[in-house]
Formats: structure tokens, sequence, C-alpha cells
């Protein structure tokens, strides 16, 4: 069996894994950090979003063998020492969540995209948004979220 | 510190969990020893199951059970019943209800039935076993659409159900409307389908079950709804056990929507096999099993005729509907079809008579059941097209037409032909905020800006009626702990709605006490006597009323409490605030200090540390009638047929709002689904073999948020209902229900000068392009 | 899934060597294609021979005439890159537009082109801009490349390392999405370069193609209008839920249409 090194919200973790294991069955079974969610087999819904190397990738469609030497963040890690991440802070102040089944893949692709672009209009977000579906909400509270949890992580607003 | 109050947009306590990823959802949860089960699902949507060989499959490695349905047979288990309020045919006798068994026994009826069900120390192991079990099938002639399943020559699901015909169905006023429509100067016809849809929460169903051969009890996790009824249709229906040897509970649940409240039959299979193995056992579908195997929702085709005035005057309306059943009757099965569409026919529109009547169908499809709305989004979208078409076909500008014919408010209170208590309510109020609000003013431009760019601008208006349901009785319980700690335990549920939050605002409200206090329990069958669950929008009309009766009756013992202390009489003490007040006196006590005074050492009987626990029972008279109005904005590109929807705006009547927040967020959600059923989402049966073609979420298209446009939302809170002491209208499905014609009327609009005068759901690109063809070409 | 034998090998040839030797050997990109497809229990491989290490697979080069983009170059990788943004917008738009954002930080060029999924993207591109693909043993031209449903020219275990680019004078590629799975019911891909017009379809029929009448009227004429008298025959395109021949065969028209107008605009596509 392949022997995985990756460090995952901070810390290092050195596992025996079969090659076969898919990275969110890792995370949630081996690491019980259950967070992270399945919610389909086509990798449409993106509940299982995490963050490998800072990049937003669906941990559903990923080996756990292919996360050797990677940087893994999971909602679990988000806040750090914080209770909560500006954009977890913004999900809760604009109702953004319901079921919260989606809310974590739909958080850490949100911290992500909010990164990469400081000041996206509400079309942005929305496309920004195209690989994570809930189905509670209809979409508008997490849009009003994302824009003010990015202006959190900015420092601004 | 800000105390909590009724109609504030307090923020949620369950976020906190739900945000860092410390939910307990099903399939986080993991016992020790705990074993994996997976289903074997029929391929084939109709065949003889001529027989099923396990010898290999029970040799692998780390295979612990298989149990096939001649196994099940044998244990002697029940079946599951059907519960559907409607439940004789129109001539009085009983419907037919084919017996539902957790596994196939000797026939398979839809792709997706259970056949076997296989525990192994893996899951991954389960499914290994799954593909080496060897099943022998005959083919038997599949039909997939409920009309076809009705013809004479049709393929007979069940041997002893003549005509695949469950029941039908009758309600209004027959000779009323033969003289309505026998006097009426224009009657218009519109045949048109609801189509078959699913709820599509994005967490699977799944359950884990656990046996104690000491207590002879079990106890079941469960990603569902409604614990206390599933429970005792698992426990004495199914398993033939005393309810109380059942404990029944629902975790975190990813989203309902209505396919997760009926009893399915995995539970039962898990739970006969964590007893045959002495450890717990875990089940939990995929997205494609999901798909196969939740009830679906809707798949109604119906004929609706409405008869009016050359004036414009409605006089009757008569809606014949087909349901599509499914292979089996489900939970409450032909419920939707037939009293569930009924009871809202005809919207807020003054009708003399009215009638509708169905038959439900079985079919070589997958059960359907409740999903949101269950019966009133058809009964609204049959009204709303009805009116859109009379409108164009008889040269009625449409809105118009709605505003001449809504009840006005001084009808009310009016019963309909449907025996609808339609209590209070300001529907033209509404209608014209909702247009003001819509930005009718400028429309003329956008529609010209559109042309411009080639494409084609559509508006419409839907006004709705809507009416809430699900089980009438609800239980809330108070118990106070010396710590400060309040428990708040009910048996009504939240599956995302924002209970957690709500439920203990009421009770904190009403107490004047701080919510932080307060420890919310729901969904468990040792926490609450009884429960009614979820469904029909009754979160708040039950839940909300139980607990605000509970808090009424604790406030009545602490006046005795406080008497007793103030050293006063009762009727001398006032409350509010949170403060008991003595008027003779003017001595005061906090709510606060009254819970902790009742714990102390030297009180007299009664006062006893428990003396201030509460629970009752809130019992429902009628059901409220929610109301409102939508309306949309479409442009459509007619060179590809995409639709983009450009505005939305949403005016509703729940009565009282406890949490505006939540209520947003309940419309918005159904609005999404409801705009998903008229766009994009469409389950699909081959017709001839029956296979699911929309299989997965490659083919079933949910909406994205690119999908969805900015819902702007406001509430009509002028007339609370007096149908319940909070003056609540259940807002969780109203969404749901508005949204389809509203997409639909607008989309037809666009549509209007190629001549469309009917586009079936979903209104898909394809389908779009294709209707303007097909009208060019009739040219 | 299955079970099967993980090889991480470091260099080119030791990825070669693996593939060889294994009895069913597949070469694992970014995955986003081969994990769900070994998941649904479609494809069972002995054994999975990741690239990840292979760092020749990697990097993007830009040239005087062409722009060279490794096999293992994400999709984010190639729509991010100013130069490609530059030089080829239509390429980076393409690659941002296909799937979503998770997709694109994994999924790679050389998995998606080896693949030749019949609504992906890539392919329209590759051929309308007549990009030579290289192996670790030839080169083969973009036009001979895509062969037929979920096949290419490729001999077993032959490994795409690199694909060349031209810089064309302009192009654009105008894409209409399928709403569920979001990958192109159809998508044109319009070039044009000093060797004339090119028009490449994808999404439209069992693998990707070139429109010659397209072609020609758009070299005698390069506007929308050269376009409006040509029909295309939809005998032979795909026919699923989501869209009939027909409509498919309507569509290229829309989208070649469109793509024309943008390259004629001078805005990025």
């Amino acid at each position: 069996m392949p022997v995985i090194s990756l460090t995952v919200n901070g810390t290092t973790v050195r596992k025996d894994v079969s090659a076969n294991l898919l990275l969110v069955d890792f995370i949630r079974d081996n690491l019980d950090l259950t967070g992270t969610h399945v919610g389909c087999d086509t990798s449409q819904c993106g509940a299982c979003v995490l963050h490998v190397d800072g990049r937003p990738v669906k941990s559903c469609t990923m080996l756990a063998v292919q996360a050797d030497g990677c940087q893994l963040t999971t909602i679990e890690g988000l806040a750090g020492d914080d209770d909560l991440h500006p954009m977890q802070q913004a999900f809760r102040q604009h109702h953004g969540l319901q079921c919260g089944f989606c809310t974590p893949g739909m958080v850490m692709t949100a911290v992500a995209f909010a990164k990469d672009n400081p000041n996206a209009t509400e079309e942005e977000v929305r496309h920004g948004l195209e690989g994570n579906l809930c189905r509670c909400t209809g979409y508008q509270n997490i849009i009003d979220a994302v824009i003010d949890g990015s202006k959190a992580m900015q420092g601004v607003g | 510190m800000k105390k909590a109050a009724l109609g504030q947009s307090v923020r949620r306590t369950e976020d906190l969990r739900f945000l860092t990823g410390q939910g307990t959802y099903i399939d986080d949860i993991k016992m020790e020893n705990m074993a994996h089960a997976a289903v074997l699902r029929s391929p084939h949507a109709h065949a003889t199951l001529l027989s099923i060989d396990i010898t290999e499959a029970a040799a692998m490695d780390g295979v612990q059970l298989i149990v096939t349905g001649k196994d099940w047979l044998a244990e002697g288990y029940g079946v599951i019943p059907c519960k559907s309020a409607v439940n004789t045919k129109i001539d009085g006798t009983p419907y037919a209800v084919p017996p539902r068994h957790c596994l196939a026994i000797d026939r398979v009826r839809y792709v997706g039935e259970a056949i076997a069900l296989v525990i192994a120390d893996t899951a991954a192991k389960a499914r290994d076993a799954l593909e080496i079990i060897d099943v022998k099938y005959e083919d038997l002639p599949a039909v997939t659409n409920a009309a076809k399943a009705l013809e004479e020559g049709a393929p007979q699901i069940w041997d002893d159900i003549a005509g695949n015909l469950c029941l039908d169905y009758q309600l209004g006023d027959k000779d009323g409307t033969d003289r309505a429509f026998g006097q009426a100067d224009h009657v218009v016809t519109l045949n048109l389908i609801n189509n078959r849809v699913t709820a599509v929460p994005i967490e699977p169903r799944g359950a884990v079950a656990d046996y104690d051969a000491e207590t002879e009890s079990f106890l079941l996790y469960n990603a569902t709804q409604n614990i206390h009824a599933n429970r005792d249709t698992f426990a004495q229906n199914v398993l033939h056990i005393e309810k109380d040897k059942l404990h029944h509970l629902a975790p975190d649940v990813g989203g309902g929507f209505g396919a997760k409240n009926g009893a399915y039959p995995e539970p039962p299979l898990i739970l006969h096999a964590a007893r045959k193995l002495g450890r717990p056992v875990k089940w939990i579908n995929d997205r494609a099993e999901s798909l196969l195997s939740d009830t679906h929702g809707r798949d109604q085709i119906s004929r609706v005729e409405l008869a009016l005035d050359k004036d414009g005057t409605f006089r009757g309306l008569r809606t014949d509907t087909i349901g599509n059943l499914g292979a089996f009757c489900a939970t409450v099965g032909p419920f939707t079809a037939t009293g569930g569409s009924a009871r809202t026919q005809g919207g807020p529109y003054a009708f003399s008579a009215m009638l509708y009547t169905s038959r439900a169908a079985f079919t070589n499809t997958a059960p359907t059941d409740p999903y949101r709305g269950a019966g009133r989004p058809e009964a609204t979208f049959q009204i709303e097209r009805v009116i859109e078409y009379a409108a164009r076909k008889l040269g009625f500008d449409p809105v118009e037409l709605r505003r001449k014919n809504l009840i006005p408010e001084s009808s009310l209170p009016l019963k309909t032909s449907m025996g609808l208590d339609v209590d209070c309510g300001n529907f033209p109020e509404i209608f014209e905020r909702t247009l003001t609000l819509s930005d009718r003013g400028n429309y003329a431009s956008r529609v010209a800006a559109s042309k411009a760019d080639g494409k084609r601008r559509g508006f419409s208006i839907a006004p709705y009626l809507e009416c809430t349901g699900g089980a009438p009785k609800e239980f809330a319980g108070v118990t106070f702990h010396p710590d400060g700690g309040v428990d708040l335990a009910v048996g009504s549920q939240s599956t995302g709605m924002g209970h957690e939050t709500a439920l203990p605002q009421i009770l904190a409200a009403r107490l004047g006490i701080s919510q932080s206090r307060i420890h919310f329990t729901q969904a468990d069958t040792n926490a609450t006597p009884h429960g009614g669950g979820h469904g029909g929008s009754r979160g708040l009309e039950m839940g909300g009323n139980a607990v605000s009766q509970s808090a009424d009756l604790v406030i009545d013992k602490t006046k005795q409490l406080v008497a007793h202390l103030l050293e006063t009489s009762i009727d001398d003490l006032s409350f509010e605030d949170g403060l008991f007040r003595a008027t003779s006196t003017n001595k005061t006590m906090s709510m606060d200090e009254a819970i902790e005074a009742s714990f102390a050492d030297d009180l007299p009987a009664p006062f006893d540390p428990e003396f201030l626990n509460t629970g009752s029972s809130f019992e429902r008279g009628i059901i409220s009638i929610p109301n409102g109005c939508h309306a949309a904005e479409v442009e459509v590109d007619i060179e590809t047929g995409e639709v983009s929807i450009d505005g939305y705006w949403v005016i509703d009547d729940f009565g009282t709002i406890v949490n505006p927040l939540l209520a947003d967020g309940q419309v918005m959600g159904g609005i999404a689904q409801g705009i998903g059923q008229a766009l994009c989402e469409d389950i699909v049966y081959d017709q001839d073999s029956g296979q699911l073609l929309s299989g997965s979420l490659v083919d079933y298209a949910l909406p994205r948020a690119d999908r969805i446009p900015r819902m702007v939302i406001g509430y009509y809170e002028d007339a609370p209902t007096a149908k319940n002491p909070l003056g609540v209208k259940g807002a969780g499905e109203a969404g749901c229900v508005g949204a389809p014609p509203a997409i639909i009327n607008a989309v037809l609009d666009a549509l209007t000068e190629f001549g469309v005068d009917h586009i079936e759901m979903p209104a898909t690109p394809l389908r779009v392009w294709q209707s303007i063809q097909t009208s060019k070409s009739m040219d | 899934m299955y079970e099967f034998d993980y090889q991480n090998p470091e260099d080119l040839a030791s990825a070669v060597e693996a593939r060889k030797n294994a009895d069913d050997g597949l070469y694992l990109a970014g995955g986003q294609t081969i994990i769900t497809v070994m998941k649904q229990r479609l494809a069972m491989p002995s054994d999975v021979i990741d690239l990840k290490g292979v760092n020749d697979l990697r990097g993007i080069c830009i040239g005087d005439r062409k722009i060279t983009i490794g096999a293992m170059t994400t999709h984010a990788d190639v729509a991010a890159n100013e130069n490609i943004q530059r030089l080829i917008p239509a390429l980076s738009g393409l690659a941002g537009k296909i799937g979503d954002p998770h997709v694109r930080n994994r999924g790679t060029l050389g998995g998606s082109i080896a693949n030749n999924d019949p609504a992906a993207d890539y392919p329209a591109a590759l051929v309308a801009l007549a990009a030579t693909i290289h192996t670790h043993q030839r080169e083969i031209s973009g036009d001979t490349f895509f062969t037929d449903l979920f096949e290419t020219a490729l001999d077993d275990g032959e490994l795409i390392t690199k694909v060349d680019f031209p810089i064309v004078r302009a192009a654009a590629y105008e894409k209409i999405h399928n709403p569920a799975s979001r990958f192109a019911i159809v998508g044109v891909f319009v070039a044009v370069s000093d060797d004339g017009v090119r028009v490449a379809v994808t999404g439209a029929g069992p693998c990707v193609f070139r429109v010659p009448m397209m072609e020609q009227a758009l070299s005698d004429n390069f506007s929308p209008s050269a376009l409006d008298t040509i029909k295309i025959d939809a005998d032979g395109l795909n026919s699923d839920m989501h869209g009939t021949a027909d409509y498919r065969a309507h569509l290229i028209s829309v989208a070649a249409r469109r793509a024309v107008i943008t390259v004629g605009s001078g805005d990025k596509a």
C-alpha cells in the first residue's frame, strides 16, 4: 500500500492508504474530519470541496495518493485560531445556509474565489459558484455572503 | 443583551456547527463494530424474478449476511402501509393498495426497486458483493406513462388491480359546474402536464441501525422526517414489535423537501440485519441510487376547462387529472393527485362552481409521494395556465383578466367549492403591490432593448393560494435545570428550515429569557411522546404554536409560584416583557429570578423543582391559507431557446412573521425549486424499456447560482389568521407553488409573436426552440 | 472502485516503461474523467500510472509563432496565463469555460484530449488552430488526432507530452452549454490564420469535425452574413434529451455566426 505524507489543517499526517481510496474518504474516514461531505457521484454538487495547496478542488474526484506532499485545508481548519473565518461569519449573517450540507464546500469555494477575485460583481460570483449546488437557499443569500465575506477578508466594508 | 422577540431576524444557532463542519449527518455517525449495507436494485422496469443466487456473493471475504425477498417473507415481516387520507373510490369501495414489502418477492416493477440487501464489513465490500449476486429475470412489457397505463391493453403492473387503477376521485360541485359551463359565453380547454421531478436534497438518504439483545430493543438513526409516524410504521406494521422497542431519531438532516418524509424499505431491512448480526449496520444511498429510489414528485396529466363570460368573469372550473403513482402506493400515495390537488383549485379567484376529478394509476416507475407543495403547485399551475391561455385565445389582457376575478377582501371569509375555508387575506391588494414592485413602467423599453439584441422579453404575474397540511397535532416540552439551562423538545422537525432558532426564539420571546439558555431537541421518539415531524409547511404553524402554548402554560405556573413568593394573589399579577408585577404592591420578579427560585429547597408543595416543567399538545383546528403573488420577467434567446430570468418579485401573506430572515430563506429556496421544474429539471424514463434516463446529475439538471435571479421579496402582514394563536400561515412551500406558472407564462409571453400558446415543463432550450419551429411551420 | 497497483514515476521514460509493463495500464493526469469512470466501475485498470511527478509534462512556452503547452497543464493555468490571454485569447477563454472552477484546477490539456469526449471543448481548439500534438515518440497533427467517439490516433501506451498552438491572427470560441453537465451541447471554434479560416465543431457529433462549407464562405467573406445560407446536415449528429440532431445542426450555425461576430468585434473570446 502506498504511504502518503501531507499536511492537513497545519498538521502533518502520514498514513498507509489503498491506491483506490478517494481523497474525500481519506479525509472523512481515516482522519475523522467529517465536515467535508459527499452529495453526488459525478462531480457535480461540490459538497466535497476542500483546498489542496490553496486551490479549491472536488475531493471526490481525487485519489488520496494524488495529495501526497500537498497542503490541505478543510472546513474544520478554515478559521484557524478564530471562532469563525470572516467568510463563515458572513454566511451566518446573511443566512447563506439552511440544511448546512452543501455549506462546507460552498464556503471553501467562496474563500478561494474571494482571494482570486477581490472585487467580484454579483454576476461573477454567480459564475464562480457554478461548481456548487445548493438545494435549500436559492443562492441569493450565498451571493450576498460571498460579497460581504470577500470585503471582510480584505479588511474593508 | 438584546432579548429575542417575534419578528426579529435572529441569526441561527445551528449555523455555528454547520459552518465549521461540526454538524452530525447520518454518514458522519460511526459506531463500534459497525457493518455496512448495500442494496441490490432492479435493473429492469418490469420483470419476473426467476431466481436469486447469492452463493458466490455470500462466500466473499467480509460479507456477513445477504437478505433476499424470500428470506424477508419467511421472517413474517409486514408491508409498509399507505396512509392516504383519500382511500376510497368514487363508488365508496376501498382503493387498490398493492402490498409494499421491503424487498421484491417474485417480480420487480420499477428500475431501482430493492431486491436484496448485502451486509459486509466495509461499504466497498458490500458493493463488490452486489455485482456477483446472480439474478435471473424474465422481462415483461413496461409502461411508464400514467395515461397509457390506464388504456385497454396496457401492461398490468399488479395482477389483481385491473387496469392499473388505484382509485378515482371527485370533489366539488358537479351540478353547479354543469350549469356554469352550459351557460357560459366561452369555454376554454387546455391539456397540460405537470412533469415528474425529484427532490434531490444534497444529502442522500441513509440510516444506521443497532440492536440491543438484552433489552430486545432497536436504535435507528435515520436521515428522515416524520420520526414518530415512521417509527410506528417500522415497529408495528413491519417488524411487529412494540413501539417503545424502537428508538427512532434523526441527526442533522441535509434537506428533505418531502422525499425524506415517507416510510422507506431500507430502514426496516437494516434493523433486521442489525438484530440478526448483533452489530450496528449503516446504509447510505449514493446519488444514482437516490435518483432511482427516492420518491418522486408531481407527474400529473390534466385537462383544465375554464368557463367565462364575454366580459371575462369566471363562471366555472373543471379539472380532470391522471396522477402517476409509480409502481406502489408510497406513504400517502394517491393523496397528492386527489385531495392534495383538489383543495386549492381555482386559486384566489372567485368561482361559483368548481369540479375536480382524478384517477391515480400505477406504472413501472418509482413511487411518487409529496414533494414541496404536494398538490398545490399542480393546482396553481392549472389555474394560472388556463387563465393565461384563455386570455390570449379570447383577446383579454392577462393582467386585467386576473385582476377582474380575484376574490375581494370583502367576500372573505368564504368556503370554496372544494370546501376550503379561506378566512382572511387581501388578494387584490397583494396583486397590485406586486405589479408596482415589478417596475412595469419601464418594461416597454426593456422589451425594445431585448429585441434589438435578437432576444424576446416576457412578463407574467401569478397570484397563488396555498394551504398548509401535515399532522394536525404537535407537542412541545419545556424543562428547566438548576444550572440555568432550558430544554425545549418538539415533535416537529427542521431539515434546514431553522426551527432550532425560530422555536427557541418564540419560547424566549414569550418567557422573556435569553435565547442562548435554550437547548433544542427535535426528531427523537424518546424526547417527545408524539410528534408530527415535517410536511405541509407545519413547522411554525404546529411546532411554533405548540411552543407558544407550552410557554403560556409555563407562565401560568410561574404566576402561581411568584404569587406565593411575592405574597399576593395570582389575579394581582401581571406579566410583560419577562417581568411579573404585583399591581397592589408594585413588587416585581423577573422570569429569570422565578425560574431560579423554583429550585430552592424550602418551597412548600406543590412547588417542587419540576413544578415549572411543562409539556403540552397543540391541536390545529383547520389549516391556514398562505397566499401571495409572484411575477417574473424573462428574456428568451430565440436562436438557442435559452431562457434567462431578468426579474423576479413576490409578495407573500404568511400572517405573523416570526423570523423574517428565515421566512425569506424559505421563499427563495422554494422559488429556486419552482424555477428548476419550470426550466430544467425532468425525471425521464424511456417509454419502452422503463430505464431512468435522467439517472445522474449529469442529466438531471439542477439550477445553479447563475440560473436563479435576484428575488425581490415582500410581505403582506395585515391579515394574520385567527386559525391559530400565533396567527401564522405556513411559509415553507409557497415559493414552489407560485414560481412555475410565473416562469412558464412569462416565457409564453415572450414567444407571443411566434404564436406559441403552450409549452410543457421543463421549458428547456430545446423545447423552446422546437416550439418556435413548430409554430413557424404552421403559418 | 476496483483495486489497482499505483505507480508514481518521476520521469517520462519511467512513466512509459511502467505503462508498457502493466497488464492493463492507465495514465492518470488530472483524474477528472478517469476517477469518475472508475468510481462508476466502468474501468478496471490493473495499474494506474500517475503523471503528477513527471515535470517534463509541465510548462507553458511562448514562442514567436506558437505557444507550447505541457500535457499536464491544468485548464485553470491555461485560462489564467497572461500570455495566452494576450496572444490566443480564444484559447484561454475556452479553458476558462471548461467544467467548473474545481474541475479546472485539476483537469489537464493532455488528459482531456487523450479522452476525446465528444462534448469536450479542447478538441475544437486543436483542430481549428491546426495544433500539433507531441507524444513521447512522434508528432501528430490536430487534424488527424481525433478519430472517433472517445478514440484518438494514439497508440496503446503512447503518452502526450505537449501541444503546439500556432498563434493565429484572430479566433473565437462560442460554447452553448448543456444545462446539466456544463459540457458543450455545441461548441464552435473559428480561427483566422495566414493559411485561411478554420471552423471546428465539438459537442454536435461523435467527434470534432470541420465545416468546409463555412470555411470557404468565410474565406471569401469573413462576416456573419456569409453563413446565412449554410445549413448543416443533421444526419449523423448526436441526439439526446438535451438536444436533437436538428437542434444541434441549428446551433452550429448560431454558434459559428456568434464566433465570427466576436472575431470581428475584436473582443476577447
